[in-house]
């Protein structure tokens, strides 16, 4: 893991400092909420329904034991008790105190992290894959791109008030578990045919009320020129990107209007003019940058453990456990464990402080004091021994945590919604919570396969429903909540954009419509066909028909 | 576009110091519960919210919103669903927000 140099805990000491100074003099009436809110906002401090809301980044999704161990403590000390992660790899604590909240962000530089810039018209949290490093399908870890990106980004003067937020994400791996043409810039680690690393770059993707998947702006950017080139790219952006409507300023809407070619040949021609401009690190910063995430040093163990096939033919959701919560690691007889967030009725991304410190100690035992968390809103522990898996299981199922519905229709993507948000519609929870006991048993799970189900309270997508092979967006008519279902969309690397199939349901129709859509699936599908597959082949007639016809 | 409420209106804000949200009451006070919420319609409108403002002014609430409602017996409540959830707490965590105070049980 990255580790902080005196010149990242300066900046990070210093600004926390200045925060204080700011929420004192706001308490004081010295400065009013129109000057204060921009001023909390860039420190990831929300307004919400009910308390304030704090947004704390984790870097590419990565952290330490100790960094968990001291999010529990926040949640326990000034919170109530938990914590919800999001889709953006980051935690969000909903109950802080304003004056509070120099202390939290003072507890968080001790184990070097912060809400900067997870909120605000600036470049956000860099997501990555969570099994970045860790996983069998890599051509190298993004993670040193992304903490370079991090780097680069943070406190950018020319890029702090951009027409709009603005999104990263990467991947180093073919399979992407990142949703990278879902942002505003996607990368994708490729070598070209002289092996040599570098990119794919696409830009103008993202969710919202317009939803659009980024499109190529240059098929392979040398390794050595990220940093100029992503210069040029926003650049081209914050000149020319709209903001005189906040509907329109995304750089999704300035690629539609001009055109990718043209938005790639400004951005080619802005990098002529920059990339002698040092804005590239050394190769040697490079490298020191990717000692950090040096694979750690990992014995070769033997694939097959006698005691997991043992408990495995015993136990039906250990087995369903290991078949869904774990995959391959890049060194034989290791995997990585993903542990679902996703409770059979309950808070989808929530996590209480003791949850949190078990996850922390399991880290340290197991996963070389590493943890991840997903996009999906789960926790990773990676570079797990096999051998290991039993009692790994055992405590993460005593603590509610051994939930085997990874990648099933059960692990749910969904936003707070109405129960938290001050721009949702509709609650987004209360349904999840219907549906995964609906659909709990987890031999029907198994059966109905991989199938990705995505909830938004509003139409800003928090909830990715746009990408969801079943996306379910929350709506406001007249005043009652109404839930209407989209089919087809994709985060992965063969990603598409969900289509509306027609009006909302109630919050009990919602559930029934999602079962016929299931059924539906279910007497269509060819031998081993996913849903994805299926909805590809048979279009979306079949569904409508059989959720509205029979209503 | 703004859309115009009509009929009784009640003010909402939340505290500067914790964000908690809480209505403008009968005797120009804050507080969750809604039976001492002041509410009105016209005029009457106009006067509570000038008066609600004072506490803008003297930060001790972030800023008001003036929402729609429905009067029973007296007592006013939140027309719209997220008034309703911002005035009780979450509906998934019952053991949160005003609805888990004694306070709440009394009322």
């Amino acid at each position: 893991m990255y580790a902080y140099d005196k010149f990242d805990h300066a900046m990070v000491d210093t600004r926390v400092a200045e925060f204080r100074d700011q929420v004192e003099r706001r308490v004081k009436g010295e400065l009013t909420e129109e000057e204060f809110r921009p001023i909390r906002l860039m420190n990831g401090l929300y307004l919400q329904l009910h308390a304030y809301m704090l947004r704390v980044a984790v870097p590419y999704g990565t952290m330490s034991g100790d960094q968990m161990r001291r999010l529990a403590h926040i949640a326990r000390k000034y919170d109530k008790g938990y914590g919800h992660f999001t889709t953006r790899q980051n935690i969000q604590f909903n109950w802080p105190k304003l004056s509070e909240t120099p202390d939290i962000l003072e507890e968080l530089a001790e184990v070097e992290m912060h809400a900067i810039q997870t909120s605000g018209n600036c470049i956000r949290n860099v997501t990555s894959d969570q099994f970045a490093g860790a996983t069998a399908d890599e051509i190298a870890d993004p993670r040193p791109y992304a903490e370079l990106l991090r780097q680069w980004s943070s406190f950018h003067p020319e890029f702090s008030f951009l027409p709009r937020k603005f999104k990263f994400a990467i991947t180093g791996a073919d399979t992407d578990r990142a949703a990278v043409k879902w942002h505003d810039i996607g990368l994708i680690v490729r070598k070209n045919e002289a092996g040599e690393l570098g990119f794919e770059v696409l830009a103008g993707g993202g969710m919202g009320r317009t939803p659009v998947i980024a499109k190529t702006i240059r098929e392979f950017l040398p390794e050595s020129d990220l940093l100029s080139y992503m210069e040029a790219m926003l650049r081209v952006y914050n000149e020319q990107g709209r903001r005189d409507n906040k509907y329109k300023a995304r750089i999704k809407i300035l690629i539609e209007a001009m055109g990718a070619d043209e938005f790639a040949r400004q951005t080619e021609a802005e990098w002529e003019r920059i990339k002698d401009a040092h804005i590239d690190v050394p190769k040697e910063e490079v490298a020191r940058i990717k000692a950090f995430f040096a694979p750690p040093p990992l014995e070769v163990l033997p694939k097959y453990v006698p005691a997991v096939e043992e408990l495995s033919k015993k136990n039906f959701v250990f087995a369903a456990w290991v078949k869904n919560n774990t995959n391959a690691h890049k060194v034989p007889g290791y995997v990585n464990v993903t542990i679902s967030l996703k409770p059979h009725g309950g808070i989808p991304g929530d996590a209480t402080a003791e949850q949190m410190d078990l996850v922390a100690a399991l880290a340290d035992e197991y996963s070389q004091a590493e943890i991840r968390v997903s996009h999906e809103q789960n926790l990773i522990l990676p570079h797990v021994a096999l051998r290991d898996l039993p009692a790994i299981w055992a405590d993460l199922d005593d603590a509610g945590l051994g939930t085997a519905n990874v990648g099933l229709l059960t692990d749910m993507i969904v936003c707070p919604g109405l129960d938290y948000c001050a721009l949702a519609n509709a609650r987004s929870i209360p349904i999840a919570q219907a549906i995964t006991k609906r659909f709990g048993d987890m031999r029907r799970l198994q059966d109905i396969g991989p199938l990705k189900v995505k909830m938004s309270g509003c139409i800003n997508s928090c909830g990715h429903h746009h990408a969801g092979h079943i996306g379910i967006l929350g709506v406001d008519r007249k005043g009652q909540e109404l839930y209407q279902i989209l089919l087809g969309g994709s985060g992965a690397e063969d990603a598409s954009k969900a289509g509306i199939l027609g009006p909302g349901f109630d919050e009990h129709g919602i559930v029934d419509a999602l079962e016929k859509v299931v059924a539906v699936y279910l007497g269509e599908r060819k031998e081993g066909e996913e849903f994805l597959a299926t909805y590809r082949r048979i279009g979306a007639e079949i569904f409508k028909e059989a959720i509205y016809d029979a209503a | 576009m703004a859309i115009k409420i009509t009929g009784p209106q009640m003010i909402l804000g939340n505290f500067l110091d914790d964000g908690r949200a809480v209505f403008f009451t009968r005797d120009e006070n804050w507080s969750a519960d809604t039976s001492l919420a002041a509410y009105g319609e016209g005029d009457a409108l106009e006067t509570l919210v000038t008066t609600a403002n004072k506490s803008v002014e003297n930060n001790l609430i972030v800023d008001i919103e003036v929402i729609g409602a429905h009067v029973d017996g007296g007592v006013a409540y939140p027309a719209h669903i997220k008034h309703a959830i911002q005035a009780q707490g979450p509906s998934v965590r019952p053991d949160l927000g005003y609805q888990a105070s004694s306070d709440w049980e009394a009322a």
